[in-house]
């Protein structure tokens, strides 16, 4: 009975949240500049495919799969990136101790809750002056670190038990390889959390790829696609879904694909 | 976790190599746009065989677009700040002034009066003059659009109502948007005469009409302006529009539909610029020879309205300033010109490729009202967007029942304290 | 644990991508704070402490942080509760229930304006997703949720929860994961009740799992911006107009930088006192438990 009760509330909950989605892909199919469709009239007898075919390949000065690629180079490493030396950081706060540890540890934190207008401005001036302006490293390198990741592992590399610590270096391992062959591998569900949350967040950041990139080669996705959501306002939904669609789909295949290892991770996890 | 380090460090040189910049010789300048897609490719391939023909001309120059097609105004100003700014950028003269008034931009008299090739004599003289500051010219335009009113032809003829003509008042505007909004058997509004849209770049020609202004002549006050008893009275026109006579649709109900009222053919009337034309082209139930243009309404002797344009301009410390003024010269020639009007979104700044098309009724309508048309105050007020931003609130506070008095006041209110610390 | 200067070496690349791509920004923010500045001008005239005082007058920056608080106040409680209430839901051995968890991640993975301008859509009047079922049901489906004064806050809070619940519902699922079964045997062993089990095991294991996400969404929902910037502008009648979004304004639309840089300043000041005392309330809560 409860079985029963629990699956008919996950499935009410999946079409809660996954309504808005299909409305989404259905809109994304109607005829260009149609009016937003009533219920009844939401799967088009005739789905307009030819909507995909325009915002892919019909403007000649936006190279879609350019951008999809740009966006794979600059995601992929900032996640890399960031799961290296994070991790890195995170284990120091979390297994080692040194002078000011806690500090420094709060300056993270700290760096967390400032959002100011201007702080792209300072970063903007630095990559200008290191001539990164148009290239990956101006995508890449500002993104590599992510303080949200160092908060996150820290909390998980504490709950690995610190005896597992301990009979490793009874049997002479040094922090390096704790870190590598005990902490890492059994914070498999806090790694995984962490790449995604920071895939997407890079894959769908707008406002700093739009300043450091000027040449139409090295857009990312979401800026590139971006020119239908301001050309079309709120009079063309088919179109802007069409876009949006073309940017969410490599995400939700990178995502179906790599769920697979969040719950490989979780169980990692639990074996203790 | 090996495996991954080693292919990090592989990619790393790759990263710091790859850019979109070309490296030779030659030069190369950067324009900066808007960006925007379209829905008709053509547009789009008709722009980029312009800068090949320039990049053929000149063949040390190399043109590299930066297009972007947001917060274009944020991009500009940062790239300026960093000295980065490309060598031409394209101008919008409602943001105009954040760029000139602050002297970032070079002077092109010198060099346009040093140019025989270059004659001011060739462009509209109200249209040159938005970037103009005294005898400083900081940007030569391109194209530029005034605002007038669309009528739908197709459906004037339905209800037998003569297509508007000449000089009109409010209340005959009025009367003909009441005589083309149509109702069925329930009462239920099944056309309406006009669509209100709540954008002050497009309703502000109504308070120029009845004799009002936003700003005081020298742009530096609203108060005693803006909050005249002849704005109130334009404002509660409007609002009486939408609410009292119901000849317009509601904002909400509008924006709910997801289409434009008149591209859908369910709106009689619009006021817009010549933008819209190229996506009239494309409207489901519309024909772009059933739209007619006409001036707009006015309590004037004559009729007033506002034009936006499109200028190019090149920054104070330009690398390039002779090469940068050549594709200025070449945006602004007849050749290019000619060749974009083709696109049909706006009106050439040149008014020889303008008159050109002046066979075409509607467009000669255009042409017939671009000498009643004013620059935007954006072009020479900074700051002028947070203006446009607070008119959006007031209508739509006053749209909602709250006295045109009132909010015309806090507004003024709101605009001025702005301003003293600007 | 031995000390170590080892511990630098590890925390090194984080610590000085940290100085140059986070704090160096920081500081340049407050140092234009002090000054008079709109970005184009070399006309930078240090006027002290005016910007603040200025904030602290400003009707409006107050208005914007009454909003920020109330629509804190609300998301985040209710979005943890949902976000826990979800991971305890799919952490039962059922089948398909990773296929379940995959689906309610998909929210999260959309860039912040695609899915604001999806909700834009379901709040509309009469054809937005919410009107049409309350219209099936001949339910009022006239009203226009974001133009609403009393309801456009709501509106928010709610998006927000709907976005949120799949990042939430995955950290508090490694949460509960990392409690050990054995405490659950004790429990039982001790007669306790489903609901005590819960209340006395399941909450204060995962105390450091709710400490993070409880900060983590506040520091978010306090610096919240693009749905206010894509859905409402801050309207109607400034009830949305948060700090995120206010500051924003003042920076790009009036180009008062050093106002805004000052107002971020506050903000900040805000978050961490904010920080402080959630931090406070959760160490009483931790107890008995304790973290190396």
């Amino acid at each position: 009975m409860k079985k029963v009760f629990s699956y008919l509330v996950m499935i009410a909950l999946a079409l809660f949240l996954m309504a808005p989605f299909v409305w989404m892909v259905l809109v994304s199919l109607q005829k260009s500049k149609a009016p937003i469709p009533t219920l009844d009239h939401l799967v088009p007898p005739h789905p307009a495919w030819s909507n995909y075919g325009l915002v892919l390949f019909g403007q000649p000065n936006l190279p879609v799969l350019r951008f999809f690629f740009n966006s794979v180079i600059v995601t992929f490493s900032v996640v890399l990136g960031q799961l290296f030396v994070s991790s890195l950081a995170a284990y120091g706060f979390a297994r080692m101790r040194f002078a000011g540890r806690d500090l420094i540890f709060y300056v993270f934190l700290g760096s967390l809750m400032f959002a100011g207008p201007v702080t792209q401005l300072p970063v903007y001036l630095l990559v200008r002056s290191l001539g990164w302006l148009d290239t990956y490293a101006a995508l890449i390198v500002p993104g590599v670190s992510s303080a949200f990741s160092v908060f996150l592992l820290r909390q998980s590399f504490m709950a690995v038990p610190a005896e597992l610590d301990e009979a490793a270096r009874i049997d002479g391992a040094g922090d390096f390889r704790i870190y590598g062959r005990i902490v890492m591998p059994l914070s498999g569900a806090a790694l995984a959390t962490c790449a995604a949350f920071n895939f997407f967040a890079v894959w769908t950041d707008f406002f700093w790829p739009l300043l450091s990139t000027n040449s139409s080669n090295m857009r990312t996705l979401e800026v590139g696609l971006s020119v239908f959501k301001t050309s079309y306002g709120s009079t063309n939904w088919p179109l802007e879904m069409t876009a949006t669609v073309v940017v969410m789909a490599p995400l939700l295949i990178a995502f179906l694909f790599s769920q697979r290892y969040f719950t490989k991770g979780i169980m990692l996890g639990s074996i203790k | 976790m090996r495996a991954v380090a080693l292919m990090a460090i592989c990619i790393l040189p790759a990263l710091f190599g790859c850019s979109g910049a070309s490296r030779s010789r030659e030069v190369v300048l950067h324009l900066s746009n808007w960006g925007g897609a379209s829905d008709d490719p053509a547009f789009s391939r008709n722009i980029d065989r312009l800068y090949r023909e320039f990049e053929r001309e000149n063949p040390n120059i190399k043109l590299e677009i930066e297009s972007v097609p947001d917060e274009y105004v944020q991009k500009m100003v940062l790239s300026f700040v960093a000295d980065s700014a490309p060598d031409v950028l394209s101008l919008d003269a409602s943001s105009a002034a954040v760029f000139i008034n602050n002297g970032v931009l070079k002077d092109l008299s010198p060099m346009a009066a040093a140019d025989p090739r270059f004659r001011q004599s060739d462009f509209w003289p109200n249209v040159f003059g938005i970037d103009k500051r005294g005898k400083s010219l900081y940007a030569v335009p391109g194209d530029f659009s005034p605002i007038v009113v669309y009528y739908n032809k197709k459906l004037f003829d339905a209800a037998h109502v003569p297509y508007p003509h000449g000089r009109w008042s409010f209340k005959q505007f009025l009367k003909t948007a009441q005589r083309l909004t149509l109702r069925d058997v329930r009462g239920n509004v099944t056309q309406y005469g006009f669509n209100f849209a709540n954008w002050m770049p497009g309703w502000i020609v109504w308070l120029w009409n009845a004799g009002g202004d936003v700003l005081s002549a020298d742009g530096s006050m609203a108060h005693g302006t803006l909050d005249s008893d002849q704005n109130v009275e334009t404002v509660s026109f409007l609002r009486d529009l939408v609410t009292r006579f119901k000849v317009s649709p509601n904002i909400s109900q509008t924006e709910a539909t997801g289409v434009d009222p008149f591209g859908n053919g369910t709106t009689a009337m619009e006021i817009s610029g010549h933008w819209e034309l190229p996506g009239f082209k494309t409207a489901p139930r519309l024909r772009l020879s059933d739209v007619g243009v006409t001036e707009l309404p006015t309590q004037l002797p004559s009729m007033k309205t506002v034009m936006y344009e499109v200028g190019f301009a090149m920054p104070q410390k330009a690398k390039h300033p002779k090469e940068s003024w050549s594709l200025i010269k070449y945006l602004s020639s007849h050749l290019y010109q000619q060749a974009y009007q083709q696109t049909g979104i706006a009106i050439c700044a040149r008014q020889d490729v303008a008159t050109e098309r002046a066979a075409d009724p509607r467009e000669r309508s255009f042409l017939s009202i671009v000498p009643s048309a004013r620059g935007p105050w954006g072009a020479k007020v900074v700051g002028y967007e947070f203006v446009e931003q607070e008119g959006k609130k007031m209508m739509e506070r006053v749209l909602s029942g709250v006295d045109p008095r009132q909010a015309l006041r806090q507004m003024a209110d709101r605009i001025d304290s702005y301003f003293k610390v600007r | 644990m031995k000390k170590s200067r080892l511990g630098y070496v590890f925390i090194a690349p984080a610590t000085f991508h940290l100085l140059v791509f986070a704090i160096f920004p920081m500081v340049f923010s407050i140092f234009l704070s002090f000054f008079k500045w709109n970005l184009l001008t070399s006309d930078r005239r240090y006027i002290g402490l005016a910007n603040y005082a200025y904030a602290f007058r400003d009707p409006l920056f107050w208005n914007a942080l009454w909003n920020s608080t109330k629509y804190a106040v609300l998301s985040v409680p209710l979005g943890m509760a949902a976000g826990l209430a979800v991971a305890l839901l799919v952490n039962q051995k059922l089948r398909g229930v990773t296929i379940f968890r995959t689906l309610y991640y998909i929210p999260a993975i959309s860039s912040g304006v695609a899915i604001s301008i999806l909700w834009i859509y379901i709040y509309m009047p009469e054809t937005g997703l919410i009107n049409t079922i309350l219209g099936i049901l001949h339910i009022n489906n006239k009203t226009d949720f974001l133009k609403n004064e009393s309801l456009a806050m709501y509106a928010l809070v709610f998006m927000s929860i709907w976005v949120g619940l799949g990042p939430r519902m995955v950290l508090f699922l490694s949460g509960l994961i990392g409690i050990p079964p054995s405490l659950y045997e004790a429990a039982e062993l001790d007669g306790a009740s489903k609901f005590r089990s819960f209340w006395n095991v399941t909450l204060p294991m995962l105390v450091p799992t709710t400490f993070f996400v409880m900060i983590t969404s506040t520091i978010g929902a306090l610096q919240v911006f693009t749905p206010v910037y894509i859905m409402t502008q801050g309207g109607p009648n400034e009830t949305t107009d948060m700090v995120g979004y206010h500051i924003y304004v003042e920076a790009w639309s009036k180009f008062l930088i050093g106002i805004a840089s000052a107002k971020s300043f506050v903000l900040l000041a805000v978050i961490i006192l904010v920080s402080i005392i959630q931090f406070r309330v959760l160490k009483n809560q931790l107890g008995g438990y304790s973290s190396t």
